[in-house]
């Protein structure tokens, strides 16, 4: 009897524990978005998603440019990375079986190891230094952050779809190829779109690289080869600077960011949820 | 390597070796009885009703292990032989009922010449002795044993047209010519079926149904 | 006997295992052929020599030919699409396409070789499954999930899906082992109904099955073809020793 008791204390030991740790975890996560709601609501107005950066001195001001500018370097970091990585995954998974396969396996995941800076260091030497200090460049080092992410997550979601489903296609007489485009894929359609979509939610939180391609710009889109604004490099900027209505912004532009990233997570939830 | 089915099997065959004891003991008693004068008809009747019995129950056991096992191949072969067999074998005891019967309505071979009673007597031996031959084939599945009966097969059917030959031409009183005749042909009948056993037993070995007669 | 399958030498290798030793076998049309032997005996690759889906796996060889309406499949200039094309193969798991609907999982063979016009399609998908014996149970309900269906009718609509696209044979590999006895012997019946017209190959380890429905069986034995002769004379009084001793169950 005395050891059944000994065994509960433990276990309810163990549990207590394991909650503690729970809690823990969790506060940085809750702390912060406290303070981002609070700090960041108090600048939410319609002023703020229609107004560009203020200038010194300029007295309210919001983060449209920035908005603006952000949906078009993850677009354009999108087009460039998404097919790259797609086509690799699908190389990986369906064609990889050869000694070439191994190593490109290998510095994809060297490549996702690198840290963002030096690939933002990367691009100002190979594109900055020649077009300048431009929105192509951004997207570029974001596409280069993004790549490995959506070619792992493709060749995963590929390696999912049974063996006997790429047989039975075959077994019908329709080519290899067809076989990888239409069946093969659209039987992975859900978990490649939720990796794309993470990866998209992860560049639009990068603000090293695109500080060092880019830089900072306060005003609207301005073609391709100029720079252009960005929430996260602004949140950097605006919370260091000494204006009071730029540090509102700078919570504001925080709050907006953790939102994109998290409705883009919850779509990616919503569509996982579906029948696979 | 033991299988479900071999049990069923054994058991089978177990039934049918005691068949062919028990037909061997009919045909016996009731050839002696003839020649001999002894009265044994109430038990030679009994034994042909149990043949018939147990010929029965073979076919019961051979269908239930049919249905039970699918059997296939050399299974199969020896379910449907051994079917064949059993009611050969209470053929033999309804024969022997008959040549019996004889004895009991007729009066059988009492009285009746030394050289008629003498061919009863060999050819029953050598009958005899063919259904003792077929048994021991089926014990042991050999076929040679089988082929080699088909030659006594043909010595019986030789010995029954000349003693029918021998008959017309000495002549004898009417109640010995209808015993012995119907004895004779009693035992040629049960000499055939002896064969058609053997030809069972071949089919079991080779899957061949070849005609011994 | 019309021959469609003219096997002549075939030899099959996984990389250094010899699987297949000189198969020498004529497939009748038109009827049903069943493949016995052991597991791991080369059933499987022998039917996926037919219609050359055993070259798809990485080491895989074969030597060899296998004639099919006077031609030699693998002969350099012929198309191995093709050939499946002809050749349809239903396996041993009910694999329809998943997030596919029913329809959708039997058009697909059509589709994508062009067929774009509707009428087209749902005749051709009416017709399949009608000979499937499944379009009375589905014909409600054509856009659900082919993964919502029982075991029994998932391989009734890949069966279904093999036949949209017209082949002259189907190969099975061991349609029924995942099924139920019910679901089996529906899907045996169908066979019977099909061997009307397709030429239909069935490997099983079945031996009832092959009894069952079965014009010809072989039985294969680690890779060599022992015997190979009309079922009844097979099950009844099978030649080799070796046949023999499968049949009765007397392998150690």
């Amino acid at each position: 009897m005395d050891y059944y008791r000994f065994r509960v204390v433990k276990d309810r030991l163990a549990q207590f524990l394991v909650y503690l740790a729970l809690f823990l975890a969790l506060v940085p996560l809750f702390s912060i978005l406290y303070e981002v709601v609070m700090r960041g609501f108090s600048a939410i107005n319609i002023e703020f998603f229609i107004k560009p950066t203020p200038t010194v001195g300029e007295v309210g001001g919001g983060i449209a440019n920035a908005i603006q500018g952000t949906l078009i370097t993850i677009g354009l970091a999108s087009l460039i990375g998404v097919p790259v990585g797609l086509m690799s995954g699908i190389f990986l998974s369906e064609y990889g079986e050869s000694k070439l396969s191994t190593v490109i396996r290998f510095l994809q995941d060297v490549l996702s190891g690198i840290p963002s800076i030096v690939i933002g260091v990367f691009t100002y030497t190979l594109i900055t230094r020649s077009i300048g200090f431009s929105v192509i460049a951004a997207a570029f080092a974001l596409a280069v952050i993004m790549i490995p992410i959506v070619t792992r997550t493709t060749e995963e979601a590929l390696k999912l779809v049974p063996m006997s489903v790429r047989e039975a296609a075959i077994a019908l007489g329709i080519p290899r190829w067809k076989t990888t485009i239409t069946v093969v894929l659209s039987s992975a359609k859900k978990a490649i779109v939720t990796g794309i979509l993470l990866s998209i939610a992860r560049i639009a939180g990068e603000s090293a690289p695109v500080l060092v391609s880019m830089g900072f710009w306060r005003w609207w889109f301005a073609g391709l080869n100029r720079p252009v604004a960005n929430l996260a490099l602004n949140v950097f900027i605006f919370a260091m600077s000494p204006f009071e209505n730029w540090v509102t912004l700078a919570w504001g532009s925080a709050l907006v960011l953790i939102l994109l990233v998290l409705g883009i997570s919850i779509v990616a939830r919503v569509l996982t949820r579906g029948r696979y | 390597m033991s299988r479900i089915i071999d049990t069923g099997l054994r058991d089978l065959s177990a039934i049918l070796y005691r068949m062919g004891g028990l037909a061997h003991h009919a045909v016996l008693k009731a050839t002696i009885e003839c020649i001999e004068g002894k009265e044994a008809h109430e038990e030679i009747r009994e034994m042909a009703d149990m043949l018939v019995a147990m010929a029965d129950h073979v076919e019961d056991k051979a269908f239930e292990l049919i249905a039970r096992f699918q059997p296939v191949a050399s299974d199969l072969r020896t379910i449907k032989s051994y079917m064949k067999i059993a009611y050969d074998f209470a053929r033999f005891g309804r024969y022997a009922l008959d040549i019996s019967s004889i004895n009991k309505q007729v009066g059988g071979l009492k009285g009746c010449e030394e050289w008629i009673n003498s061919y009863v007597k060999e050819m029953s031996e050598k009958t005899l002795e063919m259904v003792k031959l077929s048994i021991e084939s089926l014990k042991s599945h050999n076929i040679q044993i089988a082929e080699k009966i088909s030659e006594k097969e043909k010595e019986v059917d030789r010995m029954y047209f000349e003693f029918l030959d021998e008959l017309i031409k000495c002549g004898t009183t009417i109640k010995c010519a209808v015993s012995s005749v119907l004895i004779v042909r009693y035992l040629e009948r049960i000499a055939d079926h002896v064969t058609y056993i053997c030809e069972s037993i071949i089919y079991i070995a080779t899957g061949q149904k070849k005609i011994l007669r | 006997m019309v021959v469609k399958f003219d096997v002549q030498n075939l030899n099959a290798w996984f990389g250094s295992k010899h699987v297949l030793k000189n198969i020498n076998m004529k497939i009748e049309e038109n009827a049903v052929t069943a493949i016995i032997g052991p597991s791991g005996c080369g059933k499987t690759t022998f039917i996926r020599c037919l219609n050359r889906m055993h070259e798809i796996t990485p080491g895989a060889r074969v030597s060899g030919k296998v004639i099919f309406n006077g031609v030699n499949i693998y002969d350099n200039g012929v198309d191995p699409v093709m050939v499946r094309r002809k050749i349809g193969m239903i396996f041993q798991k009910p694999n329809p396409f998943p997030m596919m609907s029913i329809y959708d999982n039997v058009a697909i063979g059509l589709k994508l070789n062009g067929v774009r016009d509707k009428k087209i399609l749902d005749a051709a998908v009416r017709r399949s499954l009608e000979l499937v014996n499944l379009w009375d149970e589905v014909k409600d309900d054509l856009k659900k999930s082919g993964a919502s269906l029982s075991g029994g009718q998932q391989q009734r609509l890949c069966i279904a899906r093999a036949l949209v696209v017209e082949p002259e044979v189907l190969l099975m590999d061991e349609p029924c082992s995942a099924l139920d006895p019910i679901a089996t012997a529906k899907i045996e019946a169908l066979i019977r109904e099909l061997a009307r017209n397709y030429t239909i190959i069935i490997v099983t380890h079945n031996m009832q099955q092959a009894a069952r429905v079965s014009d010809y069986t072989a039985f294969l034995y680690f890779g060599e073809l022992v015997e190979y002769g009309p079922t009844e004379q097979i099950f009844e009084n099978p030649k080799h020793e070796l046949t023999e001793k499968y049949l009765t169950g007397k392998f150690g």
